[in-house]
């Protein structure tokens, strides 16, 4: 049996979940310290600040999702893993890097346009659709690398 | 966290803070009060409880972000002056206590003892070489103006000093422009009241944008000499507006500071924010001086308004 083809998937799943994973905490961290900067001296503005820190927590989940589905895709959830070849194994790594780098990047670049908007929300209240709005643009591109790595992982051919 | 997203919390804090200076209108309703105690009760419903002060924003600052070391050049100037003051006072044998200004680096009960006991290696070190030296000026020369020119030309050298070796862009351009306005003012004061070119030497600093040769040798022609001179180094308004009166020179410092300040509102991390705040509420409180003196002595609403300082927010 080649063990290194589902070896190789496996990998893949981690990584998805694992750097995808850790770009939202970073970023989630990032903005939380922003929010309570702003909740120390005014605490009304709680659930506005709240809903800012949220935004780069997504990334995580894709990540999560996508090692659930190319798990679940090899088998080793569900029982009964397929038995892959290295080429195979290799191309399930491979479905795996859209949402593992675009979702570390992503999740960062969007933490930081969420501490921007943080910052709006203190200023101004009033306009913090904007500074939603901003930052949730970032989202489109790891909504993106979500999507090129699910299409891989259920085209790929085992 | 890395050292670009540092101080998300203080920063965003800052910016919630912003609210709570003054505006422009609030400005224009303040200095449209029909007297001094309307001003007062005017500013008291605008700012409830909240207060703006310098130690105050001060405190705030190092309570949010106690590790930011280059934030403590913005009290340097603080720090001299209370020099000044405990240096006197050891050498008269006075108290210096209601000379000091708040807030300050120094621990200002060991400053006293310290300097008492000419235990200068026991100062901070910003401080240190200069306390030492204006001592031997002081009590060699008797001459107090030389001395505060000394300890001030030292506190611009010592600011433009730490902002190289620890501080960022924005704290290298507030030491530069500080030292620049300075200089000016003290060649310009210096070259009205004919000083010898010793005393120059002494009391400018110098910085990479005025060279203290240049500015010396201009100041030793003359004021005309002097405002030639810096014309042709690229502080033309400066000169115009020294040539019309020191108030409006001291305006337009104030404001190219606030403008630097302006340069650091729209960020949301680093130590930028912060310190520009802490400008702003100087500032602030300098405006509010103005507006209370003027009331004070039944100054017209356009003197009030043409002395009034740039505005942060």
């Amino acid at each position: 049996m080649n063990s290194l083809g589902i070896t190789l998937a496996i990998v893949g799943a981690v990584c998805a979940a694992l750097f995808a994973g850790i770009g939202s905490a970073r970023a989630v961290g990032l903005v939380g310290e922003a929010a309570a900067g702003v909740v120390s001296v005014d605490p009304s503005k709680f659930s506005k600040v709240l809903i800012l820190q949220l935004l780069p927590g997504t990334q995580g989940l894709y990540g999560l999702l996508t090692a659930i589905l190319m798990l679940s895709r090899v088998g080793v959830i569900g029982g009964g893993a397929v038995e892959l070849t290295t080429a195979q194994g290799l191309m399930f790594l491979a479905a795996s890097l859209p949402i593992a780098i675009v979702g570390y990047f992503s999740a960062i670049a969007q933490g930081r346009a969420a501490v921007a908007g943080v910052g709006i929300t203190a200023k101004a209240p009033e306009h913090n659709g904007k500074g939603i709005i901003m930052a949730a643009m970032v989202e489109t591109y790891a909504i993106l690398a979500l999507l090129v790595s699910i299409l891989l992982i259920y085209n790929i051919a085992i | 966290m890395s050292e670009t997203t540092k101080y998300a919390s203080a920063v965003a804090a800052v910016k919630a803070m912003e609210n709570t200076l003054l505006n422009r209108s609030d400005m224009e309703q303040l200095i449209n009060a029909a007297s001094k105690a309307e001003t007062e009760a005017l500013l008291s419903s605008k700012k409830g409880t909240f207060e703006t002060n310098a130690e105050t924003v001060w405190n705030m600052i190092r309570d949010y972000a106690p590790d930011c070391r280059e934030t403590e050049i913005l009290l340097y100037k603080n720090d001299f002056h209370n020099l000044k003051a405990a240096l006197k006072a050891s050498v008269s044998g006075r108290t210096a206590e209601k000379y000091y200004i708040r807030p300050t680096n120094l621990d200002l009960d060991k400053l006293s003892e310290d300097l008492g006991s000419k235990n200068y290696d026991a100062l901070p070190e910003h401080i240190r070489a200069t306390a030492s030296e204006a001592y031997d000026i002081l009590v060699k020369t008797s001459d107090g103006q030389l001395t505060d020119s000394f300890i001030d030309a030292a506190a611009l050298a010592a600011m433009q000093k730490s902002a190289k070796s620890f501080g960022g862009e924005f704290m290298r351009k507030y030491a530069e422009l500080t030292t620049v306005c300075a200089d000016i003012k003290t060649a310009f004061r210096c070259s009205k009241m004919n000083k010898q070119k010793n005393f120059f030497e002494t009391a400018v600093c110098g910085s990479e944008s005025l060279d203290k040769d240049s500015l010396i040798k201009a100041a030793l022609g003359g004021t005309e000499s002097l405002l030639g001179f810096l014309e042709t180094a690229g502080f033309g308004e400066a000169a115009k507006l020294l040539g019309i009166s020191g108030a409006q020179f001291e305006k337009w410092c104030d404001d190219i500071i606030m403008e630097l300040a302006e340069t650091a509102r729209m960020r949301s991390f680093g130590p930028e924010p912060l310190e520009a705040y802490f400008i702003a509420a100087e500032a602030e409180q300098k405006n509010l001086r103005i507006i209370s003196v003027c009331k004070e002595f039944g100054a017209d609403r356009e003197t009030i308004t043409e002395r009034m300082r740039k505005l942060y927010v």
